[in-house]
C-alpha cells in the first residue's frame, strides 16, 4: 500500500460496500444479521476515515511497516522552538478574527508542505523513521489548526 | 383481518404484503405523519381533515386530548395543556428556564415532571400521547396495522434527547425502523423529487429547533458532510422577542399565566402576519387594565430579532467550515421548517449563499415526506436504492482528572461509529472505576452535556496502572450510544452499570410499558412465550437458508455443531418450555456469529467484484 492513493476510487468503493452492508439494509432482518451489519459497517467507516485522512493514513502505514505503535522519536529542537512561537502567537491574537484567519492560512501552508514531504518519504524513500518524524510535526500542526478554528468559532458565537 | 401469509419451504425471502410504514415528523409546534401509498408519498390527514396535528396535549380527563382540540384549551386551561414538549424531552429541570412556561414543572427523579389534573406527566409520556394519536390516524386512514415508523429528530439532538424520543415511540407501541435527522429527511424528499446531484445545504428552522446540514448527493447516496445547529432556537424565540417588545412598549409586567399565554398567541400572530406585510398595526384589549396599541414594521422586527438570525448564520458558517466547502461549491440551499417563511431569514440566507433558495416543497411537510420515503425503503416495500450516511452532531468524550474532557468520538463522524479507549487504575487493588460520558465541543466537563455515568466493576485487583481496561463506545445508525468494557490483561468482561444523567432508566421505561398494557400475569407469560418462539423460528429459518447458500464457508466441524443446535432448537420450538427455547436460541445466535460475519464479507467481495472498480457507476 502507498501513501498516495486515489481518493475518488476510495470513495466509490466505500459507497459500494456501505450500500451492501449498512444497518439500513437489515432493518427487518434477524438480530444476528443486524449485529453483524452494525459491526462491519462500523469497521468500514473506520477504514474509510483512516484511509481518507492523510494523517491517519500515514499513522496506519507506519504502524504496519514498523510493526509497532511505539513512538519515542523526539521532536527536533528547532521544531520545538517553532512550536512555542506559534503557541505564543495564537495567544496574542486570540481575540482578533482577521489575524486568526491569516494565521490559519499560514498554518495550512505548513501543513501542505509537510504532507508532500510525507508522500516522498513514504512512497519513494520508504523511510519509516523519517515518516514518523514528519508525522509528529504534522500532528502538532493539525492540532494547532483545530485550535485556531475553535477560537474563530468562539468569537463568532459570542 | 388480512390472511396470514406463509412462505414456500426453502425460499430465502419471505413474501410479504405491503407493510404499512410511515414517516413521522414529531415537531415542537406541529406533528405530521406521511406514507407512501401506491407509489406516491403523501401526508395523512387527521380525522378533521387537517394535515398538521398541533403538538399539544390536554390532560383533564382520563383520556388525553391531542391536537387542535387541546390547542383550543391552551388559554382557558394552561396548567393542564402541554405544548412545545419537544423543548423538554431528554432534559432535566436545571436545563430550562421555567419562567417561559405556564406549566407547573418539577423535578421527577431526574426527569422533568409536569403536574396536571391527571397526575405528573413526563415529556416522554406526553410525546407518546402525540405519537399514539398519529398512529391511530395512520391505521384508520390506511385500514391496516402499522408495521413501523421512521421518526425524525433535529440533527442537533444529543444522545439523551434521541433516546427519550425512541422511548416515547416504544411507549406508544410503535416499532421504530430508524430515527433520522430532520434535515436529512428533507434532503431525501428534495433529492428524490428532483434527482439532484452535488453539495446541498439544508437550512431547517422549526418552532423550537434549528439545524443546518451539508450533504453530498450522488446516485442515491446521501452522505452528510457536516451538521450544526442549536437545539433551543426556533420560531418560538422570535415570538418571545415580540412578546418582550410588546411588554416593554406598553409598560406591562405579566405574571398571570393566562394573560401570558394570550400575549404569546398574539405575538405569534403578529410574526405570521409580517410574512407578507411590510407593517402591522396592533390594537388588542387583553382585559380592563391592559389595552395594547402599537405598530411593528418588517424592518423593526428584523432589527429586534437580529441576534437570533445571526446565530443561525454563524452555525451555518461553522458547518461549512467543518465540511471544508466554500459557498461557490454549494449547488442548492433547501429551506425547511415553517419559520423559514420569515423574510428576515430568507434574506439572511440568500445573502450568505449568494444564490436563490429552494423552497418549492412545503417547508412544513418536507421532513415528514422524506421520512415516509425512507420508511417505505426500510420496510422493504420498494427496490429503490437509497442510502443515508449520517453523522454524529456532537463530540462524545469522557471526564478525565481535573474536569477536562477527553474526546473519544469527534463530531461529524459517519454513523455507525465506534472507538475504544484504554484506561488503567489509580490505586493498588482497585476493582471498580467510574466513567463519566459527556457530549459537546467544550474542553471543560461542566460546559458539556452530561450523558451518563458508568461504573465498571469486576476489575481484577492488581497494582496501580497494571490493569488495562478497554472501554468501547458504539454509536449506532440511530445515533444512540452504548458502552462496553473489557479488562485486557486477564480478558475479564467488566460489568457495567449505567446510570443515565438524564432521561429515564431502562427499568422505568419497562414499568411504564407494562402499566400501559395492563396485562394480567398469565397474559404476560403467554405473550413472552410467543415472542421467544417467533424469535427462535426466525433465527432458525435464517440459519438454515444461510447454510444452503454458503455452507462452503464452514468447516465440517463447525457445520456439524451448528446443525446439532439447529435440530435441538427445532425440537424445542414444538414445546412450551420457554427457558429451553430461549437458551437454545441464544446458543444458536452465539454459535453462528462468525458464520454470519464470513457471509457479510462474502457479500462485500461480491459487490466489489460485481462492479469493476475502474468503471464504478456511483
Amino acid at each position: 500500500m502507498q501513501f498516495n492513493i486515489d481518493l475518488d476510487r476510495l470513495q466509490k468503493s466505500y459507497r459500494i460496500i456501505q450500500a451492501e452492508i449498512h444497518p439500513d439494509k437489515f432493518v427487518s432482518a434477524s438480530q444476528i444479521e443486524k449485529n453483524q451489519s452494525l459491526i462491519k459497517s462500523t469497521e468500514v467507516n473506520d477504514a474509510y476515515q483512516t484511509l481518507k485522512n492523510p494523517i491517519k493514513r500515514a499513522r496506519y502505514l507506519i504502524k504496519i511497516n514498523l510493526n509497532s505503535e511505539e513512538n519515542n522519536l523526539p521532536l527536533p529542537p528547532s521544531f520545538l522552538m517553532q512550536q512555542m512561537e506559534w503557541e505564543e502567537h495564537l495567544e496574542s491574537i486570540s481575540e482578533q478574527k482577521s489575524e486568526l484567519e491569516k494565521f490559519r492560512l499560514l498554518i495550512n501552508g505548513e501543513y501542505q508542505k509537510n504532507l508532500s514531504n510525507l508522500e516522498s518519504v513514504c512512497d519513494v524513500d520508504k523511510n519509516w523513521d523519517g515518516a514518523m518524524r514528519i508525522l509528529n510535526e504534522i500532528q502538532f500542526i493539525d492540532k494547532l489548526n483545530y485550535k485556531i478554528i475553535q477560537q474563530i468559532n468562539l468569537i463568532e458565537t459570542k | 383481518m388480512a390472511l396470514l401469509q406463509i412462505s414456500e419451504p426453502g425460499k430465502s425471502t419471505m413474501p410479504h404484503e405491503h407493510r404499512l410504514a410511515v414517516g413521522i415528523d414529531l415537531g415542537t409546534t406541529n406533528s405530521l405523519i406521511a406514507s407512501v401509498v401506491s407509489g406516491a408519498v403523501s401526508i395523512l390527514e387527521q380525522k378533521n381533515k387537517e394535515r398538521l396535528l398541533p403538538s399539544v396535549v390536554h390532560y383533564s380527563s382520563s383520556n388525553p386530548i391531542v391536537g387542535s382540540e387541546a390547542k383550543n384549551m391552551q388559554i382557558k386551561d394552561p396548567k393542564n395543556t402541554i405544548s412545545s414538549v419537544k423543548r423538554l424531552i431528554g432534559k432535566n429541570l436545571s436545563d430550562i428556564d421555567t419562567k417561559f412556561y405556564s406549566l407547573d414543572l418539577k423535578d421527577d427523579d431526574g426527569v422533568i415532571g409536569i403536574q396536571t389534573n391527571q397526575g405528573i406527566k413526563n415529556p416522554v409520556e406526553v410525546s407518546s400521547d402525540i405519537l399514539k394519536k398519529l398512529k391511530e390516524t395512520a391505521e384508520e386512514s390506511l385500514g391496516n396495522e402499522l408495521y413501523g415508523a421512521v421518526i425524525t429528530v433535529p440533527a442537533y439532538f444529543d444522545d439523551a434527547q434521541r433516546q427519550a424520543t425512541k422511548d416515547s415511540a416504544k411507549l406508544a407501541g410503535i416499532n421504530v425502523l430508524r430515527l433520522i435527522n430532520e434535515p436529512t429527511a428533507a434532503a431525501v424528499a428534495y433529492g428524490l423529487d428532483q434527482n439532484k446531484e452535488g453539495n446541498f445545504v439544508i437550512f431547517d428552522l422549526g418552532g423550537g429547533t434549528f439545524d443546518v446540514s451539508i450533504l453530498n448527493l450522488s446516485k442515491g447516496i446521501f452522505e452528510v458532510q457536516a451538521t450544526h445547529g442549536d437545539a433551543n432556537l426556533g420560531g418560538d424565540d422570535y415570538d418571545q422577542v415580540i412578546f418582550e417588545w410588546i411588554c416593554k412598549g406598553n409598560k406591562i409586567n405579566v405574571t398571570n399565566s393566562k394573560i401570558k399565554q394570550k400575549l404569546f398567541t398574539l405575538s405569534r400572530e403578529i410574526k405570521e402576519a409580517l410574512t407578507n406585510k411590510d407593517s402591522i398595526k396592533i390594537h388588542e384589549t387583553i382585559n380592563e387594565k391592559i389595552d395594547i396599541q402599537c405598530e411593528l414594521s418588517q424592518q423593526e422586527f428584523e432589527e429586534i430579532t437580529k441576534e437570533l438570525t445571526k446565530k443561525t448564520i454563524s452555525s451555518t458558517l461553522q458547518a461549512m467550515r467543518d465540511a471544508e466547502l466554500s459557498v461557490s461549491q454549494i449547488q442548492g440551499v433547501v429551506m425547511v421548517g415553517g419559520s423559514t417563511r420569515m423574510p428576515c431569514i430568507q434574506n439572511a440566507v440568500k445573502e450568505f449563499f449568494k444564490q436563490p433558495l429552494l423552497n418549492n416543497l412545503n417547508p412544513d411537510e418536507v421532513v415528514a415526506l422524506g421520512a415516509a420515503q425512507q420508511a417505505n425503503i426500510l420496510a422493504g416495500n420498494t427496490n429503490d436504492n437509497l442510502l443515508l450516511l449520517d453523522v454524529i452532531p456532537l463530540s462524545l468524550g469522557i471526564e478525565t482528572m481535573g474536569d477536562i474532557v477527553e474526546r473519544i468520538i469527534p463530531r461529524n463522524s459517519t454513523l455507525p461509529v465506534s472507538m475504544g479507549q484504554e484506561f488503567t487504575t489509580y490505586k493498588d487493588g482497585q476493582t471498580a472505576m467510574i466513567i463519566h460520558v459527556v457530549q459537546g465541543e467544550r474542553d471543560l466537563v461542566r460546559d458539556c452535556r452530561s450523558l451518563a455515568k458508568f461504573t465498571l466493576k469486576g476489575i481484577p485487583p492488581l497494582v496501580a496502572g497494571a490493569a488495562k481496561i478497554l472501554v468501547t463506545f458504539q454509536v449506532d445508525a440511530d445515533g444512540l450510544l452504548s458502552v462496553s468494557a473489557k479488562e485486557q490483561s486477564t480478558g475479564t468482561q467488566s460489568k457495567i452499570e449505567v446510570k443515565p444523567s438524564y432521561g429515564l432508566s431502562d427499568d422505568k421505561i419497562k414499568k411504564m410499558l407494562e402499566d400501559s398494557f395492563n396485562l394480567a400475569n398469565e397474559d404476560k407469560e403467554s405473550r413472552a412465550l410467543s415472542e421467544i418462539k417467533i424469535e427462535g423460528s426466525q433465527l432458525l429459518e435464517m440459519i438454515e437458508n444461510a447454510i444452503k447458500a454458503d455452507s462452503d464457508l464452514l468447516k465440517e466441524k463447525e457445520l456439524n455443531l451448528l446443525q446439532e443446535t439447529l435440530d435441538k432448537l427445532k425440537k424445542s420450538l414444538e414445546s412450551s418450555d420457554r427457558n429451553n427455547i430461549e437458551e437454545l436460541t441464544k446458543k444458536l445466535n452465539d454459535d453462528s456469529q462468525s458464520f454470519a460475519a464470513k457471509r457479510m464479507d462474502r457479500s462485500i467481495q461480491k459487490a466489489l467484484t460485481g462492479k469493476s472498480l475502474n468503471s464504478l457507476e456511483f
